[in-house]
């Protein structure tokens, strides 16, 4: 388990997991974006949970229109 | 695939409220054929009702006018977007009308709604740790499109919508579900951007939380 971020890192899980939810509503900036690049390159358990909000907006929208 | 879930939900009770609905038009308006095919979007709609209102009462209420205002105004839709979409819209005002006429009563019931939901960052700290780490990191969910041909996945689905707190549900239907932009969100809500986005995201966590709990999981310890 990767637990400690590995030096550099501008951001924590808790932050790159507000950031990843906050792009379904706005355009990041460009330092949010490449702190968010940064993190998920090196954080499988990040990537999860990119891949799992996909997931629930396409189930959503699914939803929707069936 | 029909995601029926809670869809289904009302049930006798509910078809008897459209049957009035389509009573209360005009013969015209019955031979259009558009008529029955409001029929069909009526779990939607009710679905909802339901998830902005958590009363079953009042869902029925603000479908029932949605559907009397549809049917009495259904030469005016110019078919430019879609039937549902064009139902939601009439829904949508009924939806706020009544949470208007009910704010007294819902400001006494979730007095600590907005309080507790975006008010501030405390309620991270149930799923982060003092280093910003996850407490229980989110899995790899191999394969997980295929539960959308499932049913039962759907009924689960909308167990873990249920489950949310009643603002994190309502601001999560109106913009994943029904699509709405997050302006028009703020503006029923009467809440700021920042509050909508905090709501957003405590809702998203809790969703995946549940479906990985209820779902995912079970499927990881059955393979």
């Amino acid at each position: 388990m990767e637990k400690k971020p590995p030096p550099g890192d501008p951001v924590d899980c808790r932050e790159a997991s507000r950031l990843l939810s906050a792009a379904y509503e706005r355009k990041l900036t460009a330092d949010e974006s490449r702190a968010l690049t940064y993190h998920l390159d090196r954080c499988f358990m990040c990537r999860n949970f990119d891949s799992q909000l996909k997931f629930l907006h396409a189930a959503s929208e699914r939803f929707r229109s069936e | 695939m029909r995601p029926a879930g809670g869809l289904s939900r009302g049930g006798k009770r509910q078809v008897a409220v459209v049957r009035f609905a389509l009573e209360t038009v005009s013969p015209a308006t019955m031979t259009d054929p558009r008529y029955a095919e409001i029929e069909g979007h009526r779990p939607y709609l009710v679905r909802y009702a339901l998830s902005q209102l958590r009363d079953a009462q009042m869902a029925e209420e603000a479908v029932q006018e949605c559907l009397v205002s549809a049917l009495e105004s259904l030469s005016s839709f110019g078919g430019k977007s879609s039937l549902r979409t064009w139902l939601t819209s009439i829904l949508r005002f009924k939806v706020v009308d009544l949470q208007r006429r009910a704010s007294a009563d819902r400001a006494r019931l979730e007095p600590t709604d907005f309080a507790a939901e975006a008010g501030d960052d405390a309620w991270l700290d149930d799923l982060f740790d003092e280093t910003g780490h996850w407490r229980e990191p989110p899995q790899a969910w191999s394969n997980p499109e295929a539960a959308f041909e499932q049913r039962r996945f759907w009924e689960t689905f909308e167990r873990c919508l249920d489950r949310l707190p009643a603002a994190g549900g309502r601001v999560f239907f109106k913009r994943e579900i029904a699509g709405e932009d997050t302006d028009t969100i703020c503006k029923d809500e009467g809440i700021t951007a920042s509050n909508c986005w905090v709501i957003l995201h405590r809702a998203r966590l809790q969703l995946r939380a549940c479906l990985e709990t209820t779902w995912f999981g079970k499927e990881a310890t059955a393979r």
